[in-house]
């Protein structure tokens, strides 16, 4: 049987988290409003309007070409691309063509069997995004809130071999994305939009044969389902001798299928030239040296480094650099308790990630800081505090915002170690419990850990569970 | 007695401002002369012309005189308490209606936006009426300003020219120049394209300055060339021109095309004379340039006589008052400036015109459509003029991914040269260390209604002396500088180096000075009788 | 004419990416008017070129000091945005409203 493989291509469409849109001071968020209320002149391709390019918008592209080990352009221009369509308000989209804001540039994706695949970076450039239209009864309806949303267009090389890589890449930007503040990268909410340009070949051989584009996918499941659909229909046509043709392909998430768009719409001469009402992107030294001066360990370095500094287990390290803030907490929390870095990480990946998740938040929004999670760490290794009530101080100093410290002092939560505290409650527990008695005298050794039970439940859960059992162990021999 | 509305704006705002006029009283006098030679406004259907029609100046399409009535009376109240109403306070002024203004019509003289009312309004006009001027209303255009007669706006009739009703006006700031001209309004807001300010003012014995490109904002003027436009002030005299620069230049936010340079006061030095200044005199703005249709080859002619006079004139008496007069410029790529232009506006404004689709405002096709696409060509088919289609497929076929090297790169080169030639003029260091070059502004006085409409190159070439400045990017100015043989105004131009507006005033307030007492300065407009 | 750069074809190539529909005579007339321009702008192809001559984008030379820094990144809404709306030609339920484009199922 013959072997294919895959030959991919990513386009991605990144929608930066700024404030204000890319030219004009609407809001770039408009998630939650009514269709085109978020709109002004400029966006809404008003004539006589002009664009105000907004300085974050620039800052952003040039810390994301840093990450993708790009070279940065010192002087860049932006470019007008012609076309009639009527999400596009002004008939040409605002984007950067010939000279754009960087130039080259890769991202090495670790994959799940243990490799790497260096995926290289074509294009990488800002440009304004559309509005968004609809079809209803025969109809198209338009909102306009979404244009002038800013983006960074970045397009890889043909260097992605299956869905699955497709899929790493993605998971890795997104990744990226968030951890240097670029975008929040929700996909459902098209911040990071991923077109996969797809073509097959016999595997050995080096031609590229005809790819199809396959646009408006919305999760990166999705992505993996549509890239892996369409080299099945290509290996089958192919296998059928049918021609691939160079289609553009609409991914329907609701019936996980593709369609055919129709060619008219993408064919086209854009006619692109400078955009006469704006000037060169000047980014001099002062300002190009600042935006990069306190510029963060990346996550995939920073996996590595966990690995090696920390011995952590690769699962361990990915987990906790799968998000900025999580990755600073655990570090933190180790500086702070000084120990076996791998005891953090239990606790971390045990505990603090299921607050994290019940609560939807992100680390930074702790209010047990890194330091109190050390300490009660501290706690449990000192047998001051037993360890469900450790666990439990996660989330009560989270909700009251109080040191764990002051929490074991104000509810009483130490343990007690008190010998005669604890010998008081086992006389209890003995003198109420005559049959369980006779059956543990009687060589029922097992119901040692129910008259532990017993007592911790009589004291709260304060007592300390070993002393407990020696305690227990005594009065028992009777 | 001088009406108040033939006073010049300076005069105008001193007497509002001093309490001898109301600003009520300069707007009634406006209104009263508009009623007195304007005769109907341009319409989409407009019917067969009358003779009256035809002794008519038509400067405007929408007059405004509720807003204006408004303004003029929040004036009159804050100078009756005592507040400083702004430079211009009271002064009634037109707009070229391809400058939006909130809640009027915005046409472009065009069908296409026949029906829009701008939700915004322009950064000069907004700067006008902070100034206290008065805005009386939109004055008519070549459709989209592509024309230099104003024959071609959609809004019929078109204006015609004050000082022979059968003349043109030129254009494409025609009604501007018009209003001017005959005192419907002392100040008329322009833009400038090839000519567009400067062309029209010859034409009709006005004053008009095209600013350096960057020094008055854009924003809210509807976009023929991008990097070319230039709003500008259209003026009876020097002195106005200057007080309307003041009130319009700087940066401003909203255009990141506006430069940051500092504005000066323009009236501060105008009356100090052009003592110790080198003005130019380059042949290569005396020889015109025209295509022979006979011959299907480009033709050079000499400057009609009359012009050349003026021209010469005025060295004479700039020199008499202490200017240094160099003669022998060169200036070898003046003749490019149309072929140049034909490649680089067309590709601008097919490109700006791409946003009139029938979507979001103005005109969408009657018919019934369930095509998208159909739906645009037939909106655009019917609602664009032939000057926006003539423009709209030319840029398409320069910009054309095989053509754009050979046509659009090439004339953005040759636009460099044209700069290079104003750059080594005006170097300081360099061999003649202009000032300024005194030229014509137009290769003819006005031409006559029809005689050149039709021939989209004759009409382009119009623009011949003034189109270099706009692709350089340097200030210009047109003043009356005479009439011609048959009466009509002849335009002088002075042009500088990138901000020298204050110096184009200087000289051209001296010029205005030393032929103080020449007997042309005493005709008037026909119209006015 | 033999000398024609644009052609009947070519003409309708460019009226059908321009979006524009034309009456046979207006078209003509503009074909015909776009041949003489391009006379004109011939010459441009004659004009010598330094191989160092840049295109020039602007004529005036925006050097920083003379630049506008770019925004800040500051919410600043428009004030009415439904004025916008208001001038539509068709609207509906607060959107803009075309004619529909239609798709094609892929097998």
């Amino acid at each position: 049987m013959t072997e294919y493989e895959a030959i991919i291509g990513l386009e991605t469409h990144i929608q930066l988290n700024t404030e204000t849109k890319i030219f004009c001071g609407c809001k770039a968020d408009s998630w939650d409003d009514a269709p085109n209320t978020n709109i002004c002149p400029v966006c809404s391709g008003l004539p006589g309007s002009l664009p105000a390019p907004n300085r974050a918008v620039v800052e952003k592209a040039v810390r994301l070409a840093h990450a993708m080990n790009a070279d940065i352009q010192t002087e860049s221009y932006f470019d007008r691309k012609n076309y009639f369509y009527p999400d596009l308000p002004k008939g040409y989209q605002i984007t950067q063509y010939d000279k754009s804001i960087a130039r080259g540039g890769h991202m090495d994706v670790p994959m799940p069997d243990g490799s790497t695949r260096r995926v290289g970076i074509h294009k990488l450039h800002m440009e304004e995004d559309a509005g968004k239209t609809r079809n209803e009864k025969g109809r198209r309806l338009i909102d306009f809130n979404r244009c002038g949303v800013p983006l960074i267009e970045m397009v890889t090389g043909p260097d992605i071999r299956s869905a699955d890589e497709a899929a790493e890449y993605l998971i890795r930007l997104r990744q990226l994305l968030r951890w240097l503040d670029i975008s929040e990268a929700d996909m459902e909410k098209a911040h990071l939009r991923a077109d996969a340009n797809v073509s097959i070949r016999v595997k050995g051989e080096t031609v590229f044969n005809t790819k199809t584009e396959i646009k408006n996918v919305n999760s990166i499941e999705g992505v993996r389902a549509a890239v892996e659909k369409e080299i099945a229909r290509q290996i089958q046509a192919y296998e059928s001798g049918e021609k691939i043709e160079a289609w553009t392909l609409d991914w329907d998430e609701n019936t996980q299928t593709l369609r055919k768009m129709r060619s008219k719409e993408t064919e086209a001469d854009y006619r692109y030239f400078k955009e006469p009402d704006l000037l060169a992107v000047h980014l001099d030294e002062e300002w190009l040296s600042g935006l990069l001066a306190d510029f963060p360990e990346l996550p995939l370095a920073r996996r590595l480094r966990f690995i090696e500094q920390y011995g952590l287990p690769e699962y361990d390290a990915n987990i906790l650099t799968s998000e900025r803030s999580l990755s600073d907490y655990f570090e933190a929390a180790v500086a702070a308790y000084g120990g076996d870095a791998k005891r953090v990480s239990n606790w971390m990946m045990n505990d603090v990630l299921k607050l994290l998740n019940e609560r939807g938040l992100e680390a930074g929004a702790l209010k047990l800081t890194a330091e109190g999670l050390a300490d009660i760490i501290k706690l449990v290794d000192a047998n001051t505090v037993n360890t469900p009530t450790g666990k439990s101080l996660i989330e009560k100093a989270h909700d009251s915002g109080k040191t764990p410290q002051e929490i074991v002092e104000s509810e009483g939560l130490a343990q007690v170690s008190d010998d005669s505290a604890i010998r008081d409650i086992a006389r209890q527990v003995i003198a109420a419990n005559p049959d369980n008695v006779e059956k543990y005298r009687g060589g029922k050794d097992s119901l040692i850990g129910w008259f532990v039970g017993q007592v911790m439940r009589e004291s709260g859960g304060k007592a300390d569970p070993n002393m407990t059992r020696a305690v227990l162990e005594e009065l028992l021999k009777g | 007695m001088t009406e108040l509305c033939d006073l010049s704006a300076a005069e105008l705002a001193a007497r509002i401002r001093n309490g001898e006029a109301r600003a009520v009283d300069a707007l009634d006098s406006a209104l009263a002369r508009v009623a007195a030679v304007d005769g109907r406004p341009g319409t989409l259907d407009p019917g067969d012309l009358t003779a009256d029609d035809q002794a008519k100046v038509h400067a405007f399409i929408t007059l405004t005189v509720e807003r204006a009535r408004a303004q003029a009376e929040a004036v009159d109240k804050k100078l009756a308490q005592g507040e400083i109403p702004g430079p211009l306070a009271g002064v009634p002024f037109t707009v070229k209606d391809i400058f939006v203004v909130e809640g009027t019509p915005s046409t472009a003289s065009s069908r296409m936006l026949a029906n829009f009312v701008a939700p915004y309004t322009a950064t000069p006009v907004a700067r006008m009426e902070a100034a206290g001027a008065v805005m009386l209303g939109k004055v008519n255009l070549d459709e989209f300003t592509y024309g230099s007669s104003n024959e071609s706006s959609a809004f019929q009739p078109h204006p015609r020219n004050p000082w022979d009703t059968s003349r043109v006006v030129g254009g494409s700031s025609g009604g501007s120049a018009a209003a001017v001209a005959a005192g419907e309004g002392a100040l008329s807001l322009g833009t400038d394209t090839a000519g567009s300010i400067r062309q029209p003012a010859a034409f009709c014995g006005v004053v008009g300055v095209k600013p350096t490109y960057g020094r008055v904002s854009r924003y809210g003027l509807i976009a023929f060339g991008s990097s070319l436009d230039c709003p500008g002030p259209l003026a009876r005299d020097v002195t106005d021109a200057a007080l309307m620069l003041n009130a319009i230049a700087g940066p401003d936010a909203r255009d990141a095309t506006a430069v940051t340079v500092p504005v000066p006061d323009y009236t501060a030095g105008i009356e100090d004379g052009v003592k110790g200044l080198r003005i130019g005199l380059s042949p290569d703005f005396f020889k015109l340039t025209y295509y022979n249709h006979e011959s299907s080859e480009m033709e050079e002619r000499p400057l009609p006589d009359d012009i050349l006079a003026a021209v010469m004139q005025a060295a004479d008496k700039l020199s008499d008052a202490g200017a240094r007069i160099v003669e022998n410029v060169p200036m070898p790529h003046t003749r490019y400036g149309i072929p140049a232009y034909f490649v680089i506006s067309r590709v601008e404004a097919a490109s700006n015109l791409h946003r009139f689709d029938g979507v979001k405002y103005g005109y969408r096709t009657a018919d019934k459509v369930d095509d998208l696409r159909a739906m645009y060509r037939k909106t655009r088919g019917e609602a664009f003029g032939p000057q926006p289609k003539l423009r709209i497929l030319m840029g398409m076929y320069v910009s054309a991914a095989q053509y754009s090297e050979q046509y659009y790169q090439q004339a953005l080169k040759v636009r460099s040269l044209i700069r290079g030639d104003f750059d080594s003029v005006f170097d300081a260091s360099g061999e003649h260390k202009l000032d300024a070059l005194l030229t014509p502004t137009t290769p003819t006085t006005a031409f006559p209604i029809g005689d050149v409409y039709g021939d989209s190159v004759l009409m382009q070439y119009a623009d011949q002396l003034t189109v270099t400045a706009d692709h350089a990017g340097i200030p210009g100015l047109s003043l009356p500088g005479g009439l011609d043989a048959g009466g009509l105004p002849i335009g002088i131009q002075l042009l500088g180096p990138d901000f020298s507006e204050a110096s184009l005033f200087r000289i051209a307030r001296t010029y205005e000075r030393e032929t103080e007492t020449a007997a042309w300065r005493s005709a008037r407009p026909k119209v006015l009788g | 004419m033999a000398d024609e750069k644009i052609t009947p074809e070519l003409f309708a190539h460019l009226v059908e990416l321009a979006a524009l529909e034309l009456g046979p005579e207006e078209g003509e007339y503009i074909r015909k008017q776009l041949n003489n321009q391009l006379k004109a702008i011939e010459e441009l192809v004659q004009v010598p070129l330094d191989p160092t001559t840049l295109p020039a984008s602007h004529g005036v030379p925006y050097t920083p000091a003379i630049s506008a820094e770019l925004r800040e990144d500051l919410h600043n809404p428009f004030p009415h945005p439904e004025a916008i709306l208001k001038g539509a030609p068709k609207t509906e339920d607060g959107h803009f409203v075309v004619p529909d484009i239609p798709h094609e199922d892929l097998k």
